[in-house]
Order: structure tokens, then sequence, then C-alpha cells
């Protein structure tokens, strides 16, 4: 089931019992950015949240933890809520497998029924925006896919960026923007910098999930977003062409605001609790000029709460993270069954691989470490054994229990490039990384005493499915 | 809750650095309920609704507070590139 907006997804999570209408009155700090850190610890079926009776709003919609649970992942998808983590990364797997499907120009946004312009601008008017964490420098819009072009070749659609960076709102028509120097639309921004332009972009906020999930997802530089939304959502996704800039906006947006970010400015944003679980900012970063905001009437704000985890984060950038990284190993070695990637966007690493021969897993571990996302992320690398579930985390526990020995299973590359944003760094985008192996010894490796392991009975699998029925 | 702001009791400080030049960013749509202020030195943004840790100097936390020193040298992220020769 493909959805064109937000609001039918609304609907769904509603049927399933996947939302949470709060009613009562709540202020618009702390209340709505607690509630959406509670939530996710209500487990992998939390609930979505919606508000709209805010203090002091007098039309505020505000939608949380949107992509917060396993369960409103799932449904996301189209698959039935209670379909399990591993279960739902290889349906990603096998999706992505068709991308890519290109996106189908569609009349009559949904976003287009409001507009305002120039010095008439007031996103305050807008949008009910709020604070997150304490620390925080201000209001901030987290979950917005943000669309730009490749200033020296902008007819090439492959190159053209769909991603979401942290905005913070510092007046009625200035925003700021953290766009980090390797993503794309950094790429984007430093070509306009050397040309001495501004670089327009579309902000387009409240999105169906899939474009969320994509907006998020690590891709080639030369992939296009809306390509892999069209793969995961089994149609081609609807954009239509923003009023101002012309760039490819979501047909089903709630709001699509157009500007620029002013070349070769920079101005003091944030902090801000960041997915790291840690804060980051009070750096001088690029600054946006709002010069149009289009919108459905009654907007819904939907908004993402981060910080220690697991968030409303932590889900959006699970599965998207493993399914590139899996792609990316297996072409390889295709010995490699399978990869959870899930822990602070790839910081952490759990791989499981077949060895082909002694020593086999820890090249295994190497190659996680130069693949394009390896390359800032991956600060840990655990291997495991083919019969390991990488998204079982006490049989992953087991395997460093039992397999794992630290006098020559463990290995720390120095001076690596690590994104800026990961604390343990002494110097910020760089650090050491360590792979773990946590994999049998095989021939020629002679290591340990294993002898034979236990291995479940060949009539298990039979009987997992037969359980299952029975217990319904 | 509500939380009424009139001229003596706008806020005259910037809870974050102590700056003491604000600017007014918005007003609650419901009059009288809140207002939105900007410190023009750090450009902290805050709610008057919101609990004092943030609103209030002596309650805003240490480890958040900023100095002018904390702005003059702040870090440019992404580097402004060198022009490209024409």
């Amino acid at each position: 089931m493909a959805y064109d907006d937000l609001r039918s997804f609304l609907d769904t999570l509603d049927k399933e019992g996947q939302l949470v209408r709060v009613t009562e009155q709540v202020m618009p700090e702390p209340d709505i950015a607690a509630a959406a850190n509670a939530a996710p610890r209500l487990g992998d079926a939390a609930p979505a949240l919606y508000f709209d009776n805010v203090a002091g709003f007098d039309n505020a919609r505000i939608a949380m933890n949107v992509h917060g649970s396993w369960a409103n992942h799932a449904l996301a998808l189209g698959l039935p809520k209670n379909t399990g983590t591993r279960d739902q990364v290889e349906e990603f797997v096998s999706r992505w497998a068709k991308f890519p499907v290109k996106p189908v120009w569609r009349d009559n946004p949904l976003w287009a029924e409001n507009s305002v312009g120039g010095e008439d601008v007031n996103i305050f008017d807008i949008l009910p925006l709020i604070r997150l964490n304490d620390g925080d420098g201000g209001f901030y819009i987290d979950k917005a896919g943000i669309i730009s072009k490749d200033p020296d070749d902008p007819e090439n659609s492959g190159k053209q960026n769909v991603g979401i960076y942290r905005i913070e709102v510092k007046g009625r028509r200035k925003l700021a923007i953290q766009p980090g120097p390797v993503h794309d639309i950094g790429l984007h921004l430093r070509k306009a910098e050397e040309r001495g332009e501004d670089l327009p972009i579309a902000i387009a906020l409240g999105n169906d999930p899939v474009i969320s999930i994509v907006a998020s997802t690590p891709m080639d530089y030369d992939q296009n977003e809306y390509e892999l939304a069209g793969a995961l959502r089994g149609a081609p996704a609807p954009i239509a062409e923003a009023p101002l800039t012309g760039l490819p906006v979501p047909w089903g947006s709630e709001i699509v605001i157009e500007g620029v970010i002013e070349g070769r400015k920079r101005e003091v944003e944030g902090p801000f609790g960041e997915f790291t679980g840690h804060y980051s900012g009070g750096r001088n970063m690029p600054v946006i000029r709002i010069d149009r905001i289009s919108h459905r009437t009654d907007p819904v704000f939907e908004h993402l709460y981060l910080g220690m985890p697991w968030t409303e984060i932590d889900y959006l950038i699970a599965a998207n993270t493993c399914v590139p990284l899996y792609e990316q190993l297996k072409r390889d070695f295709p010995e490699v069954q399978a990869v959870n990637a899930m822990y602070t966007h790839g910081l952490a690493i759990i791989v499981s691989t077949k060895k082909r021969y002694g020593g086999f897993a820890k090249a295994v571990g190497m190659r996680v470490l130069t693949t394009p996302h390896g390359l800032g992320y991956a600060a840990t690398v655990i291997v495991v054994d083919e019969d390991v579930d990488p998204f079982n985390l006490p049989q992953v526990m087991w395997a460093l229990s039992t397999k794992m020995n630290p006098s020559d299973d463990l290995v720390v590359v120095p001076h690596l490039s690590l994104m800026e944003l990961a604390p343990q760094s002494n110097t910020p985008g760089t650090g050491a990384k360590l792979i773990i192996d946590a994999t049998t010894p095989v021939q020629p490796d002679n290591r340990g005493n294993y002898g034979n392991q236990v291995r479940d009975l060949p009539e298990t699998g039979e009987w997992i499915t037969k359980l299952q029925q029975l217990a319904k | 809750m509500n939380t009424r702001t009139t001229e003596e009791t706008a806020p005259a400080e910037c809870p974050r650095c102590g700056y003491n030049k604000l600017v007014q960013l918005c007003t609650s749509p419901v009059a009288g309920v809140w207002e939105v202020y900007q410190c023009e030195q750090c450009l902290y943004c805050w709610r008057t609704s919101e609990p004092a840790r943030r609103t209030q100097r002596d309650a805003y936390p240490d480890s958040f507070k900023m100095t002018i020193e904390d702005i003059r040298n702040a870090v440019e992220l992404p580097v402004i590139p060198p022009l490209r020769k024409s």
C-alpha cells in the first residue's frame, strides 16, 4: 500500500491502533517533547502521537513518533505491523533490488492550496514550532526533506538530492542549516559557494512515510532518492515542481518552504541534541533566507524527538542503514549473510558471515571500514558466524562470550575518517576503529578448543512454524 | 497554566549568555499566553512559558551557557571554500 501523503498514513496508524491522540491541553514545552521522548519506551509497538490542543496556539496539529516503533516502520512499508526486524530488513533488501523506479510528475500538489511570499513570509504563522531538548538553542525542524541540485550539473536528476538535515528557526524568514560536508547537500553548497552563488533549496515537511525513510538513507551521490522511494512503495513516487525554485518536491507534502542557502555566509547555530545522544553546536553554520512558503490548509507539523536511544530517529535510520552496507559487502564477499547497522546510524555494526578460510572474518571486518558508509561510520565492527543472527543480540553476546579471544581477535586501526559528531574521537573528523572477530576459527587458523558445536536440530525450523500456528 | 508577560515582567537578559538586548520573535496566537524572545548576541530563542531551566539565567544549566568568546571562536562548518578563478 503506497501512501501519497502524511494524513493517509496517520489514518492507517489510527486504524491499526498505532496512533494516540492526546486531547488534553498540553504546554508546547516541555510536554510534547517529553511525550515523544517517552513513546518509544513503550516498546516495539509504540504508537505515533497527535496533539491538537496546545496552549497558546489556535490551529496547532503536531504529529510525533510517526516512525517510532517497529510496528509503525512495518506499516510505513505496507507490511503487517507485527513483522519482525530482520524480516523488515530482508524485505527492504528485496525491494531495493527493483531500484530505480522513476518518479512521476503529478499536477495539483496538495501543498499548493496556500502560498505566501517575500516580506509577508512568517514561519511562526504556519508552524507551531517547539523546543525538543533542554540545551537546544531554539526551535528546530528535523524531519523535513531538503531538496537541492548540483549547481555544475543541474539537469542531472541523479545528482539531485533529498536529505534530512537539521534546521534551526532564527527568525520569521530566517533559518540555519547543518549541511554535513560529506553529505550531498554539503557538496552542492560547496560548488555554489565556489561559484560565488546562493544555493536554491526547497524544504518539504510533513511527508508520506517512505519519503522520510529514503531521505535518511545513505545513498551514492548520483543516486536519486525518489527512485528508491518508488522501489520501496511499489509504485512511482509522485512529485511536483516547487513554484519558485522549480525543484522536484513530493506531491503530498504538508508544507514546502523555498529559498536559498545564502552563499559564503555563516552565523552561530545550535546547539542541538543529536542522534549520537550528545549535543553538538555553537558553530558558525550556513543561513537560509525563506522566499516562499506553500502549504495545505490546516497543516500538520510532523516533528521528530531524538536523544538518549532509542528514540524515533533510531527506528527511522535502522533498516535503511543496514541495506546499503549489506549490498556493498555482498558484492565483494558473497559469504556475508546479514548486516545489522542499526546502532547510531552504523557507528556500531554486526556482520554475520561464512568463513572462506582462516582469517576471512577479519577481512570482512576490514571491508566494512572501506565501504562508502563505513568510511564515515563503523567505529566498532563485530563479525559473527553464519549461524549467529546479528539482529539477535543475545546470540551476539553469546558469540562475544565464547568466540572472541582478546589476545588476537581485537584489531584497532588508528586515525581513520570518522563523522564529526562521533563524540569519542579526539579530533573531529578522524578516529580509531575496532574490529572484533567473534567467529569460530577455521583452518588453517587452529586457535581455541572448539571441537563440535551444538547445532540446532534439522527439524527445528519446521517446529517453529508449527508452534507459531498452534499458538495463534 | 498560562504565563502572562507584561512590560514589567518581559525578560531583560538572555538566560544563556546574559546579554541584555533581546528581540521579540512572535506572540501566542491566543493572546496573552506566551511570547518568544531571541538574544541578539548568541541567537538563543525561548518561549516565556518554558520551565525556568530554559528561561531564567540563574536556573539555566552552566554546561549550556555561552560566552562572547565562545561565539567569536565558533568553528566554521562547512568551511567556506575559495572562489573559483574564472
